[in-house]
């Protein structure tokens, strides 16, 4: 636990209270010195793009004043639909899984490895996905799916499950499977480790008290352990759907948003509308619409995080 | 009290089941891309070999030197270092006031809940306006646009991270120098400077982990070899017609190899940083 201010040890010896008093005026002083012009420069930094944003969304190129067209625009632009449907599909379908396995996984080494020495090697092992650049993850997921030189199609005509050469990254419904498979490859581990150490909080008494009442494994975790991971499944879900929405990457080296629109994440949608249409209008607004709602989204569920904030 | 046996035999078999496809799973997929960089162009086209036949560093030389690559290797070590130092600095000029000082505790609170909101801004609505920034300014295809965005985007996890290292060195030590004389300052960075360099030294080692993975600012912001950072360089390799699959394995190979190696250092903080200091490892 970090430290309240108003717990600061009181001056030694027996100097008069306001002395201590001008010394304490003296260091908050000194707080807001160091503070102001930092946090002012971080503040200002990061509210100029946004006060930007709104600009260039309601302005013409020649600087125009030309209300909400831009937003209308984006709006009606089917294609923006087809790109939120997509980050929906690809969220249900990552953000379970991971939690499923991750959950899954943890349980079982929790159980089952005892040693020390295994739990540590499991815990760098678990780590060490976390860390490869997505780009690389795109690379690797490239080598296994890709027609011609892609080795899942090699291990599975070896094993006569598939006769031909099955298109991984060319019919929508398996390049949206690929695209998220890598995702669960690399995001499960992190489930892992968050709700592996969450196990660790659980009071050994009451599971033992659990078993000497007869409690199976599933009973034990149902009525047990469920209730000390219940803030980490929340603090899970806060972090991954704030990475999901940002799922560039990965997308972008393996499928590019194809076939068609089908692996189009939001992401990659906004990027297309700015860097290859250079609709700057468009993009502008979609850029505030998106800020605007993950700034209501973020107030909503910030107050429910387990997070230590003094 | 055979079937019990059986039962724990059946456990058994499933666990390692289990873990072995996990390993399968995670061991495989890195085997085949070390194994793919490690081939010789001719290998490429035959039938699909499992293990190279004729083992050769050819495509990394050819990724290096051939493509130039290694200038891109420059710009991002120079990119991750800077961005380290203005992290740092400004994260630790954030919290070394609402963490040492006597602040009204609103302060700190609104402080750290307003990083932890930066966290949720999602890059590619950021970088549309920021792009606009930085061609006004003149600055883009250069290194100092992506370290001054890069540095924002880590100033979260820095100011909780240092805030976390910090809260936990008794403030005691600094006032004892304070008391014996020294200056803010001096107590600053013989006492309290000292004390948090290791986590400083985690701290920095996850920020260049991550702003060497980073990418979308990187492929939007830089055009050139000038400024251009190594994930770039492999994305160029992917999106080619055809695909030189053991020059792209081997780039691969060097984009992974950095922050693997980091973070057999820093393993202990990475999570710990991932989720903002809610799961701490000993």
């Amino acid at each position: 636990m970090s430290r309240l201010a108003a717990e600061l040890p009181a001056p030694t010896g027996a100097k008069p209270a306001r002395a201590g008093r001008r010394r304490r005026n003296r260091q908050e002083r000194l707080a807001y010195t160091i503070l102001l012009p930092a946090l002012g420069t971080v503040f200002v930094i990061v509210t100029i793009p946004f006060v930007l944003a709104v600009w260039q969304s309601i302005t013409a190129d020649d600087g125009t004043l030309i209300g909400l067209r831009n937003y209308a625009r984006a709006l009606s632009n089917p294609l923006f639909y087809d790109a939120l449907r997509a980050t929906g599909i690809y969220a249900i379908i990552v953000l379970p899984a991971e939690i499923f396995l991750g959950l899954a996984f943890a349980l079982l080494v929790h159980r089952t490895v005892k040693r020390p020495g295994l739990r540590a090697t499991l815990y760098v092992l678990a780590v060490l996905p976390l860390v490869v650049p997505p780009v690389a993850v795109g690379v690797v997921a490239r080598l296994i799916y890709a027609p011609g030189y892609g080795v899942l199609n090699y291990f599975l005509q070896s094993a006569g499950l598939a006769h031909s050469e099955v298109e991984w990254l060319g019919v929508p419904v398996l390049a949206m499977g690929s695209v998220a498979s890598v995702d669960i490859w690399q995001w499960t581990p992190f489930v892992y480790l968050v709700l592996f150490a969450g196990l660790q909080t659980v009071p050994r008494e009451s599971i033992e008290a659990a078993q000497v009442d007869g409690a199976t494994w599933w009973t034990q975790f149902i009525y047990i352990e469920l209730h000390y991971l219940r803030p980490l499944f929340l603090l899970i879900l806060f972090f991954r759907v704030a990475d999901v929405l940002r799922v560039f990457d990965h997308v972008f080296i393996l499928t590019g948003g194809g076939p068609g629109t089908s692996t189009q994440l939001l992401s990659l949608y906004m990027y297309r509308i700015e860097f290859k249409f250079f609709d700057g209008g468009q993009a502008a607004a979609l850029a505030v619409l998106v800020l605007v709602s993950i700034s209501i989204l973020y107030s909503l569920v910030t107050r429910a995080l387990p997070l230590e904030r003094a | 009290m055979r079937s019990r046996s059986a039962a724990i035999w059946l456990r058994l078999i499933l666990i390692i089941a289990g873990l072995g496809v996990a390993a399968f799973i995670y061991a495989f997929p890195l085997y085949w891309l070390v194994a793919t960089s490690l081939k010789g162009k001719a290998e490429l086209y035959q039938s699909i070999t499992l293990i190279p036949q004729h083992p050769t560093l050819a495509s990394y030389g050819s990724v290096l030197f051939e493509r130039g690559f290694w200038v891109l290797l420059k710009n991002s070590v120079i990119v991750c270092a800077a961005t380290v130092v203005v992290t740092l600095a400004v994260g630790l000029l954030i919290t070394y006031p609402i963490t040492r000082l006597p602040v009204p505790p609103q302060l700190r609170v609104g402080v750290l809940n307003w990083a932890l909101s930066l966290r949720f801004l999602p890059p590619i609505a950021v970088v549309i306006p920021y792009f606009a920034i930085v061609r006004t300014l003149q600055l883009y295809d250069q290194p100092i646009a992506l370290i001054g965005i890069y540095s924002l985007f880590n100033l979260p996890f820095s100011i909780w991270m240092l805030k976390g290292f910090l809260a936990e060195i008794p403030l005691e030590l600094e006032e004892a120098a304070l008391v014996d004389g020294a200056n803010r300052w001096t107590s600053f960075r013989r006492v309290l400077l000292p004390l948090a360099t290791p986590g400083l030294m985690a701290a920095a080692t996850i920020v260049f982990t991550f702003a060497w993975s980073e990418f979308l600012f990187a492929l939007i912001l830089t055009a050139t070899p000038n400024a251009q950072t190594f994930p770039v360089g492999v994305q160029g390799l992917v999106t080619q017609f055809e695909i030189i699959w053991n020059d792209m394995a081997a780039a691969g190979v060097i984009a992974m190899s950095v922050p693997l190696v980091l973070m057999v250092v820093a393993r202990k903080y990475l999570v710990a940083g991932l989720t903002f200091g809610v799961i701490r490892e000993k």
